[in-house]
């Protein structure tokens, strides 16, 4: 059974910025606990 | 419905992944300043707990110091009280001691004021015992002075009388010898013999042919130009002047023809006599 091909649609885009802006906050992250050497502090 | 929930969930979704991401980019910019400030206030941290081990200890050092400044002050106040109490009697004492002093100053200050009246009084009885002393003196000089003219006097007058003694023994011989004429020639030597009566001496003036001291010098002796024949006799006063000038008397003692030898009277001398003063019997 085959489905028929949809377009894209404007979620979908939502969707793949989402995942960029999650990638981006991950990077910051890491970037900051390796100026801390990944120590917790305590 | 289901189309409504996933695009409900997509946008809540996009909108959550967007607020992670402001935050996580807001924690790397930040995150490099509080970094920095953790690292200060760190070492700040271990500097102050440095300074505030070396000042505890020094904390500790100096309160051992103060105790024993403290324990040292405390025996030296005890010492200074012992002090202050021992010198709070002494100045007693002393206070006694001085109220003593002052009577006795006072006393020794009447006793000084009679002995200044007294030494004044002495100094004064001194004073005048000196004038005295010298006034006897003065006086004594002048007796020793006397007594060497009288010494002087009594000399010459011994050796007059010596010569007298003399003249007399030879005119008591002479007078035996004329007493046995006499007897012989049946004369009572003892009869009263009226004879001429020698004539009274006028003024007669001479001049002084010399002058000389006697030899011990006690007495000066005058030749004059007038003698025997110009009635001069022994034991005569004649006037020594010269000009106006009084000079002095002389006794004749030595009587020759044409010249005689008198003595200076001392007490009538007014001055020197010289070769050429003028001579008389009456002025």
């Amino acid at each position: 059974m085959s489905q028929p091909n949809s377009d894209p649609t404007i979620y979908d885009g939502l969707m793949f910025v989402s995942l960029a802006a999650v990638i981006t906050g991950i990077i910051f992250l890491v970037l900051a606990l390796n100026g801390y050497g990944w120590s917790s502090g305590g | 419905m289901n189309n409504v929930v996933a695009k409900i969930v997509i946008v809540a979704q996009l909108v959550f992944s967007l607020c992670f991401m402001c935050f996580a980019g807001a924690v790397y910019s930040f995150q490099a300043g509080w970094k920095g400030k953790a690292v200060v206030a760190q070492q700040k941290l271990t500097d102050l707990e440095t300074s505030f081990t070396t000042l505890k200890d020094e904390k500790l050092n100096v309160e051992e110091s103060l105790k024993a400044d403290i324990a040292n002050a405390k025996t030296r106040a005890d010492g200074a009280e012992a002090k202050v109490t021992q010198l709070d009697a002494d100045l007693k004492q002393a206070v006694l001691s001085l109220a003593n002093a002052e009577q006795q100053r006072d006393k020794h200050l009447a006793d000084l004021a009679v002995a200044q009246q007294e030494a004044q009084a002495r100094i004064d009885e001194t004073t005048d015992s000196r004038s005295e002393i010298k006034r006897l003196r003065d006086q004594g000089s002048e007796a020793i002075a006397i007594r060497r003219q009288l010494e002087d006097l009594n000399l010459d007058l011994n050796g007059k009388l010596a010569v007298a003694d003399e003249r007399a023994q030879l005119a008591l011989e002479r007078v035996g010898q004329l007493r046995g004429i006499c007897r012989a020639n049946n004369i009572d030597p003892d009869a009263v013999i009226a004879g001429p009566i020698p004539p009274a001496v006028d003024k007669v003036d001479g001049v002084v042919k010399d002058a000389r001291k006697n030899a011990s010098r006690s007495a000066e002796l005058v030749e004059v130009s007038v003698g025997g024949d110009d009635g001069i006799a022994e034991h005569m006063r004649l006037i020594v002047f010269r000009g106006a000038d009084y000079i002095c008397e002389i006794e004749v003692t030595d009587v020759y023809p044409d010249t005689a030898v008198g003595r200076v009277l001392e007490e009538t001398r007014n001055g020197t006599i010289e070769r050429g003063d003028n001579v008389t019997t009456k002025l």
